[in-house]
């Protein structure tokens, strides 16, 4: 019976909230590829992946977070204190593997911490998460000051360089990554038995409770997930960068949350599609190297990022506020014929 | 009865603020014995100038929490209303100083305008809404200045005058600190639009269904705290003489949302003071000055602005708790008298 919710036709015949995301991804293509001609090629399109995958995961997580109704601001914090502990642990000569379980660890517990204190004090997420954006970004820099640490092994470094698949687009592992990664969150979102705690739980807290499902057991979980999966991207980060500095990943929160809620996710909660995520990233992706071809300021491309994401959900409301008009005006025509 | 309710609410929210005022208090004394060049009148100007832009921007963002909303883009649109005003003053320096005032305040009110049309007619939740018009004005601020900052020489001396002259012993930047919270208080505490905001911001369905223009209300506290901006922009002018395009008002707004939540409102809605916000802003400061001051490393200091925030939200919420219980039991007490 719950499968068959999941899979049932009607709820993903026409993901509408594809069409934007996707007309946004075909315009900035068009866009760039009129700025170079070296813009759609196949392998260009694989190496301009690298930097935005870890935006990608970040967002990936959210997903389920928002789905939630809740919101997690300090997601790019997260990154940058499991970030600094990994280099603090390298630094007094831990083997780099143990470095990166302890990153990741460290996440873990970062979102677990964000996770109760909304659920056991009953405080709003965008709150809690505001305080802790600054508590553990505070703690970062607590804990690097303003030094870098550098010098990480030959082994260690240069991960988004490496090919899965050789060849001339060849496979680059963080893509490679994204994709399973996309892949095991679509399988947890849209066909486990959590996906669907998670959609209900956002959809009608009260009544999810009722009908049994630990809504604040649900919430958690999406909380240390998304710290996890923090932690998990500022192992990627260092090794794509090669060194740590107080201020690494300073404002990718709010690019991961652009792309979750370009991609149709309900900020209120209890809707939201993993297909919607991945496809904003790649929008989001195709516009700021579009524009980067044309030459145009970091600044306005952020800007520009920020005008798509009101139209996304701008345009949408105007369409209905037009069709509803439409039919309104229908019947009052019918009512006056009929009389 | 409803006089003993009111006194009780009344009792409550003076409570709350005097815990922030007791709180000022104990850091002071803290920092000022550990430190006493702390108390040095060249260091209070210093907090009090950095707490009057704060208060500025923090004494329109109370009003737009209070109705349910929240506005993330009044750095840029500081930056923005700042820009403006620095490129007029640049290019007719006989500009006079009241019109470069008003400019800005015009530029912020236009920015708050928008957000406000996006979030009441193209019904955007705030948060997305004012997170895109963040990056937008910011990439604005860009366009307009094409990349190039105004320089000191080109920032008019009688606005620079705004942070250090005064009439009353007072510098200006205070007094429209001092004057931007009066008003706030004012419209809250004393005027129907107050209550109207409170009321919107409480239930919005039950508002709605009283007849309230949902819609209007939203717009004006978005255009106030945007005119309020462009005023801030000034004072930023005023204290820091140049306009960089990417540093002017930059993360401000996060400045702004953690005094307004110290300072007592809810995230939520429906409630907050002036007074509140106006001592949130002011332990901001307190904070972060005393803290560099006292020689604690300056990376400490978003940590204690972290728990800071948490530590509010944590004893609001049992205050609130606690209130709950008080205004149901004298509830109950009443019936069971009758």
């Amino acid at each position: 019976m719950m499968s068959s919710m999941v899979n049932s036709k009607s709820r993903f015949s026409i993901p509408g909230y594809l069409v934007g995301p996707f007309l946004i991804l075909i315009v900035a293509m068009i866009y760039g590829s009129l700025g170079s001609e070296y813009f759609l090629q196949p392998s260009s399109i694989v190496f301009n992946t690298g930097r935005y995958i870890e935006i990608g995961l970040l967002a990936l997580a959210l997903t389920f977070v928002i789905i939630n109704g809740d919101i997690d601001l300090s997601v790019a914090s997260t990154l940058a204190a499991s970030a600094g502990v990994l280099a603090k642990l390298f630094e007094s000569g831990v083997p780099i593997v143990w470095c990166c379980v302890a990153s990741v660890f460290t996440g873990f517990i970062l979102g677990l911490l964000n996770g109760l204190i909304v659920i056991k004090f009953g405080l709003p997420s965008l709150v809690v998460t505001l305080a802790t954006l600054a508590l553990y970004r505070g703690l970062t820099q607590v804990m690097l000051g303003d030094g870098v640490v550098a010098d990480y092994p030959e082994s260690f470094v240069g991960f988004d360089q490496r090919l899965v698949i050789g060849g001339s687009p060849g496979l680059p592992a963080p893509l490679a990554l994204f994709i399973v990664a996309s892949i095991i969150f679509y399988y947890i979102l849209h066909r486990s038995n959590y996906g669907l705690k998670n959609i209900m739980s956002g959809s009608n807290p009260s009544s999810s409770n009722f009908s049994g499902i630990s809504v604040n057991n649900v919430r958690l979980i999406a909380f240390a997930l998304s710290g996890t999966v923090a932690g998990v991207c500022a192992v990627m980060i260092t090794s794509r960068l090669g060194s740590t500095i107080s201020n690494v990943g300073l404002g990718l929160e709010l690019l991961a949350i652009t792309a979750v809620v370009l991609g149709g996710t309900d900020i209120f909660g209890g809707r939201g599609a993993i297909s919607g995520t991945v496809v904003a990233l790649f929008a989001i992706m195709a516009v700021r190297e579009a524009l980067v071809i044309q030459d145009i300021n970091g600044q306005v491309q952020d800007a520009a990022i920020g005008l798509l994401l009101i139209l996304t959900v701008l345009v949408p409301r105007i369409r209905s506020y037009y069709v509803e008009q439409r039919n309104r005006k229908k019947r009052f025509n019918e009512s006056q014929t009929r009389t | 009865m409803a006089t003993e309710l009111k006194s009780k609410v009344t009792y409550i929210f003076k409570k709350r603020e005097f815990g922030i005022f007791l709180f000022i208090l104990i850091l002071l004394a803290v920092f000022g014995s550990l430190e006493p060049r702390f108390f040095r009148s060249d260091n209070l100007s210093a907090i009090l100038s950095s707490v009057g832009i704060l208060m500025v921007v923090g004494a329109g963002q109370t009003l737009v929490i209070v109705t349910r909303n929240i506005d993330l883009s009044v750095g840029s649109s500081l930056g923005m209303a700042a820009m403006v005003m620095g490129m007029v003053a640049r290019s007719r320096p006989d500009f006079s100083i009241v019109g470069l005032i008003l400019i800005a305040m015009v530029v912020g009110g236009i920015c708050g305008l928008i957000n406000g049309l996006l979030v009441s007619y193209g019904k955007i939740p705030s948060i997305i809404a004012t997170l895109g018009t963040l990056a937008i004005f910011r990439g604005a601020v860009f366009v307009v200045s094409d990349n190039v900052q105004i320089d000191p020489n080109d920032v008019p001396k009688g606005i620079i005058a705004l942070s250090t002259t005064s009439p009353i012993g007072i510098p200006w930047l205070l007094i429209f600190a001092f004057l931007s919270i009066v008003l706030v208080w004012y419209i809250s505490s004393q005027t129907l639009l107050g209550k109207r905001i409170y009321a919107v911001g409480s239930n919005p369905e039950g508002a709605i269904s009283r007849g309230l223009s949902f819609n209007k209300i939203t717009i004006m506290v978005f255009v106030f705290v945007g005119v309020l901006a462009g005023l801030g922009g000034v004072l930023y002018t005023a204290r820091y003489a140049t306009i960089n395009p990417a540093d002017v008002g930059r993360g401000l707004e996060f400045d702004v949302i953690s005094a307004v939540v110290i300072g007592g409102t809810n995230i939520f809605g429906g409630s907050g003071t002036a007074l509140g916000t106006a001592l949130g802003c002011i332990l901001i400061g307190i904070l972060s000055n005393g803290l560099t001051v006292v020689g604690v490393s300056p990376f400490w200091k978003a940590c204690a602005t972290g728990f800071l925030i948490l530590a509010a939200v944590a004893i609001d919420n049992l205050v609130r708790k606690r209130q709950e219980e008080n205004f149901l039991l004298a509830i109950r007490n009443q019936r069971t008298v009758k």
